[in-house]
């Protein structure tokens, strides 16, 4: 398959007064892909408004099919559109009336009844837009962005605290845009959703960009195994103790594993979730893997570990991308790899 | 820069669905066609001085108030930043706004003028200093509506327009004590009332035209200072 680059930024740094935002990085997305990129709200911000012209690229550059964006010029010049979190819509007309204004204004020639059948809105078109649920109008946001009908999409926080039929319309939006060959940037604060929506997730930070393995990289997980054995043998445990440390201000807190929901590395660093709460572990997620399977916990991503006990749904999205819905209070979802996908199966008695 | 017609067409439909909708801004149409009501049964035959008034009001309420809502509320909402990405460009944008307003104003005063019973002698010289004059009331609302960030701002700085030019004709009383305030004579709702009296009398445009250049005075200077307040205040803040 040939690479037709559609997006490259080069050497993009952003310095916030004394702050550094993120040090100069390099990314290119292809026809057919879909990035994200997971930082923090304020690197997002800049990224965006550097996006809109608002703030000087500076030494670096960033172009749209080979055109480099220029202050003075509309993205929209560039095939080149956004879709805001904070969309704005008009909120006392029909989600079909505010359909046929972006289309007459973009001058599209999408079909709406198709844009309306693929963000599932055909039943709602008639409906005031302040009238619909959050998640309801972020599909009219997606909606809106298929009118337009770019070639670089950029998605900021697509499905955040969206309803899972919402989350679904969006990963069907993503297959069908790659499938016209478009590519998709997501800028999202949300490792789960990142790495879900996406072909290739990066983290940017204030020390660089950093590729998130997504794919299962067996031979690493393996080469881990084999050093926890070693070290094990080394130092025999002369009596099993089952609680799971984690760090909270100086302080030590300690979790019985059937309290713990789920387990999330985020750079190497990982992250115990309960209840909702993130409290950092001390182990490695090789270490808790060990020590969390025999109490029913799963790896079920590289980056994630899950309590099976609390695991409530398994959704497919798509053929090779699964979630689980844990029964938590927050009704977390997190992602499923494919490859794990068959073991749990197996795990379940399931063929 | 071309002017894209479909946009403006489509920016226009937008707007409009939107008012009616928009009880807030749209029930000030109300306002001009009570005031006829009231009037036209109170009197038994209305003076002209009496059709202006409600027909300065209609001006200075509905075309002001209008466009200087419909431009305040998009930037309430934030809409304007979504336009402002659009391939729309800000006078398409703005031109479509105008258009409501223009259509809204045109709509309240033949009602207003049916209710009331005025048939002016000539029509057409009547809607040419009209259309000046709506110009010119367009222009101000413009300039409110970028001043002003929210649409409560928008009809509370409205206001004093409403009162200087909607009931202007009442001020006229205070030039014989004060003569101070001998400007108010060239004020444009002044000016358009002397015109309509001219007129009524049969004058023709020789004796008309100075009338005429005062209101497009006026409305020439408030188009450039809407223009400057534009350059000012940049529309996506």
């Amino acid at each position: 398959m040939i690479l037709v680059e559609i997006l490259s930024v080069h050497n993009l740094e952003r310095q916030d007064k004394d702050v550094l935002l993120f040090p100069s990085f390099d990314l290119i997305v292809n026809a057919g892909e879909v990035v994200a990129i997971h930082s923090n709200l304020n690197i997002r911000d800049s990224l965006l408004k550097i996006f809109l012209g608002k703030i000087p690229t500076g030494k670096g550059e960033i172009k749209v099919l080979g055109k480099k964006l220029e202050k003075n010029k509309k993205l929209t010049a560039y095939k080149a559109g956004i879709s805001f979190f904070e969309q704005v819509v008009y909120e006392r007309l029909s989600v079909l009336d505010n359909l046929r204004f972006f289309h007459q204004i973009f001058n599209s020639d999408q079909s709406l009844d198709d844009v309306l059948s693929i963000t599932q809105l055909s039943n709602l078109k008639h409906k005031a837009v302040h009238k619909l649920t959050f998640s309801e109008k972020r599909r009219v946001y997606f909606a809106k962005i298929l009118i337009e009908d770019p070639v670089l999409l950029i998605f900021e926080e697509p499905e955040l605290n969206v309803d899972l039929e919402t989350k679904r319309v969006f990963l069907n939006v993503l297959e069908q845009l790659k499938g016209k060959s478009k590519s998709v940037l997501i800028l999202t604060g949300n490792m789960e959703s990142a790495i879900t929506m996406s072909d290739i997730v990066y983290r940017l930070k204030d020390d660089g960009i950093h590729r998130v393995e997504t794919r299962d990289d067996v031979v690493a997980s393996e080469i881990g195994e084999v050093e926890q054995i070693n070290e094990e043998e080394d130092t025999p445990l002369a009596f099993k103790f089952n609680k799971i440390p984690t760090k909270v201000n100086e302080k030590i807190v300690l979790f019985d594993p059937p309290e713990i929901d789920y387990i999330e590395s985020n750079d190497g660093q990982s992250n115990v979730f309960i209840k909702g709460e993130a409290f950092p572990s001390t182990f490695t997620m090789n270490e808790l893997e060990e020590r969390l399977m025999p109490f029913g916990f799963f790896r079920c991503h590289r980056s994630y570990i899950v309590n099976l006990q609390k695991v409530r749904e398994v959704i497919t999205w798509t053929r090779n991308s699964y979630s689980l819905v844990l029964d938590d209070k927050p009704k977390s979802t997190i992602p499923l790899s494919k490859t794990k996908m068959a073991q749990l199966k197996e795990m379940l008695g399931l063929k | 820069m071309t002017l894209s017609w479909k946009r403006i067409n489509a920016i226009f439909q937008k707007d409009t669905k939107d008012l009616w909708k928009n009880y807030f801004v749209s029930s000030i149409i109300v306002l001009p066609i009570l005031m006829a009501l009231l009037y036209s049964y109170t009197t038994e035959e209305p003076s002209i001085d009496l059709h202006y008034m409600i027909i300065n009001l209609a001006l200075a309420s509905v075309t002001a108030f209008i466009q200087c809502a419909v431009i305040a509320e998009e930037k309430e909402k934030h809409t304007l930043r979504g336009l402002m990405l659009s391939p729309a460009s800000i006078p398409e944008i703005l031109i479509g706004k105008s258009l409501v307003t223009l259509f809204l104003t045109v709509i309240t005063l033949l009602v207003c003028a049916f209710i009331t019973g005025y048939q002016p002698a000539n029509i057409a010289l009547v809607a040419v200093a009209l259309f000046i004059s709506m110009v010119f009331y367009m222009g101000i609302g413009m300039i409110l509506g970028l001043l002003s960030r929210t649409i409560i701002e928008a009809s509370f700085i409205v206001m004093p327009v409403i009162f200087i030019f909607g009931f202007g004709s009442m001020l006229m009383g205070l030039i014989d004590r004060y003569p101070v305030l001998s400007f108010v004579e060239y004020l444009p709702n002044i000016q358009l009332l002397e015109f309509a009296y001219q007129v009524e009398l049969g004058a023709g445009f020789g004796e008309l035209w100075s009338y005429l250049a005062v209101i497009l005075a006026w409305a020439i200077v408030a188009v450039i200072l809407s223009g400057v307040v534009y350059k000012k205040r940049e529309l996506d803040e």
